[in-house]
């Protein structure tokens, strides 16, 4: 039955969907194999977008949602209750696990 | 390699103490419940902390103890991917995005919040999709859990095993709803610690440390080289490519999963306060981080000290590591930790079911046919009624449902079908008050049809099984589809929309004012 499927869904759509898609999976490659490189340095996209993902949604709650919403119904004010430094201390495991496997 | 591990007299007693300890709080959360929100939404009392353990273990089964540990040995770290990029990014995204609304607007399901800021249909086509997948879900780990992991390992009939922790955590989630479901899966997760770390010292003591296991898996040969690398390359067959991990995974399949799946979601719903549900997230977010570290790691662990396991037999290296490794009464507290693991995701799947089917399928039922909202009473009655055959019918089912090959690229494949549509219109439906209901309903409709497409349509992507790519294209789909369809329909009055979008609710306290009376009609 899949393999019915499959066999029908390439004839019908595969000639629409492969100069959409084959054009992306190239330009990945592409990207790919051009790390970017600061002074002597090489750096792969994947440990940019990697690590960037958990640095730019820390940066998202810390400095750019509104501090009261981020906190909004906390029990008592104080630091300790302070999600933001609740997200800085989730997050930083995980940016340097990800620092260190894609060096 | 048939060979199963025996137990030690003091690993029986470990292994039925935490059974009945399990139950009887279980049972003694019981007086906790009297109406139908203390049954699904534990009386919106929880407190930070029960939330957060309680979605790392919802989200964690007994077969990922066994299942990540063999793909760590067959592919390294990358294995750890979901639930490091899985999770903690999707988790603060649902803190901040998606909980504050679901909290706020008092629904039980997050169909109903669907439903709320779009229509009826949309409600009923997400909580039927949400009923049948988590239906599947419930008999697969049902059956793995018994017959992959107790029968393979302990040489335990799977039959018997099944129906046994089927009628405990049934018992337990059918007497005391989401609070017994949570409470004990804070017991639950401490018992999984406990065990999983244990493991992971002993094998690190046994490889001779961090730095020898990276220098001996290294020096294993040509396929071992990026057994330390996390992000795989894009050009790779495997399933894996760090492409699909950041945008297919990172920022699709795991925020749909932490904002969108009921079974995850619906813990911070029974948060005491909005700053409890967004703390749970994160709090959560953190204690998962360490899950790798102990399920993943004595897989890594496992290539140096059984080399002659093979890739073929990789989902032994966990129970193999327990047999050469543990001592009697820490090998009864590890197997007490896989049951914990197996029963707190089995009680969580059920409870979140019987929420869904009860609030957005016979509630909708009962809407069109002119009866009204569901009395209080007879939802309690009802959900119990729904949580006791749910356990049945599923552990009956369980064999000819999950008794198939690659059940966890089944498992996957699933997901991928509708997880995509489902966080485009979410995110719409919260961060653009322009989204109309039928902007939403083409977007979760078309959205679906076209995750088909690409799924069975082979050779559009690199990667043999291209689930990553299908969730983040048909999420841009979709996501098109509601903007453009939305921008062709009227546009929603705004008393429709107070509370429910992202303006309305950071900025305007009145709204909010006007959503809580809402709620409180």
């Amino acid at each position: 039955m899949e393999a019915w499927i499959e066999s029908l869904f390439k004839t019908l759509f595969y000639p629409i969907l492969a100069p959409i898609f084959h054009p992306v999976d190239k330009f990945l490659n592409w990207v790919d194999q051009h790390p970017f490189t600061v002074g002597s340095v090489s750096v792969t996209w994947a440990s940019i977008c990697g690590v960037g993902l958990f640095v730019c949604a820390m940066l998202w709650v810390c400095l750019i949602l509104n501090k009261e919403y981020v906190n909004r119904g906390r029990p008592y004010k104080s630091i300790w209750t302070d999600l933001r430094l609740w997200t800085i201390i989730s997050m930083t495991p995980h940016v340097l696990v990800y620092f260190y496997f894609t060096r | 390699m048939e060979s199963f591990i025996g137990l030690h007299f003091i690993d029986w007693i470990i292994i039925l103490v935490y059974m009945a300890g399990s139950l009887m709080l279980g049972v003694y959360c019981t007086r906790f419940v009297g109406s139908a929100e203390d049954f699904f939404i534990a009386g919106k009392a929880l407190p930070f902390w029960a939330i957060g353990f309680s979605i790392v273990t919802s989200d964690i089964g007994a077969t990922d103890f066994v299942a990540v540990a063999g793909a760590a040995y067959c592919n390294g770290v990358s294995a750890a991917n979901f639930d490091w990029m899985g999770s903690m990014p999707a988790m603060v995204i649902a803190a901040f995005v998606f909980v504050p609304y679901f909290w706020r607007s008092g629904v039980f399901t997050i169909p109903e919040f669907l439903g709320r800021r779009y229509n009826a249909a949309v409600q009923f086509i997400n909580g039927m999709i949400w009923v049948v997948v988590l239906f599947f879900m419930l008999a697969i780990m049902q059956w793995l859990s018994a017959d992959k992991l107790m029968y393979t390992v302990l040489g335990w009939n799977p039959y018997w095993t099944l129906w046994i922790t089927a009628g405990i955590t049934g018992i337990y989630t059918f007497s005391g709803g989401l609070t017994a479901v949570v409470f004990t899966d804070v017991v639950q997760l401490i018992v999984m610690y406990v065990g999983g770390f244990g493991l992971l010292a002993l094998s690190l003591w046994e490889v001779g440390g961090w730095t020898t296991l990276h220098e001996k898996v290294i020096a294993m040969g040509p396929e071992y080289q990026d057994h330390f690398r996390i992000l795989l390359p894009n050009d790779t067959t495997g399933p894996f490519p760090w492409t699909g991990i950041v945008f297919g995974l990172g920022l699709v399949m795991a925020v749909a999963y932490m904002s969108g799946n009921q079974v995850i979601v619906q813990r911070t719903l029974g948060a005491r306060s909005e700053w409890d549900a967004k703390g749970g997230m994160l709090f959560g977010g953190f204690l998962k981080a360490m899950i790798p570290l102990m399920v993943a790691l004595p897989g890594l662990c496992a290539v140096v000290l059984l080399p002659t396991l093979g890739r073929e037999n990789a989902d032994r290296a966990v129970p193999e590591m327990i047999r050469v490794l543990m001592p009697a009464g820490l090998r009864g507290l590890m197997f007490a930790a896989l049951f914990a693991a197996m029963m707190s995701h089995i009680s969580a799947t059920l409870n979140s079911t019987t929420t869904i089917f009860i609030t957005d399928i016979v509630g909708q039922i009962r809407k069109w046919i002119g009866k009204g909202a569901l009395p209080e009473k007879l939802a309690l009655r009802l959900g119990r009624v729904i949580t006791a055959t749910l356990i049945i019918s599923t552990a009956i089912l369980a064999k000819p449902i999950a008794d198939r090959e690659q059940i966890y690229v089944f498992m996957q494949t699933i997901l991928s079908l509708f997880q995509g549509p489902v966080l485009a219109i979410l995110l719409l439906g919260i961060i653009w008050p322009r989204a109309t209901q039928w902007g939403g309903l083409a977007g979760l409709v078309l959205g679906v049809m076209c995750c088909f497409v690409l799924k069975y349509t082979p050779g559009l992507f690199p990667s043999e099984d291209p689930f990553l790519f299908v969730a983040w294209w048909s999420f841009v789909f979709a996501l098109i589809v509601t903007i453009v369809v939305s921008l062709l329909t009227p546009r929603e009055p705004d008393e429709k929309l107070r509370g429910m979008v992202w303006s309305s609710v950071v900025h305007d306290e009145e709204a909010q004012d006007a959503l809580q009376e809402r709620v409180a009609q």
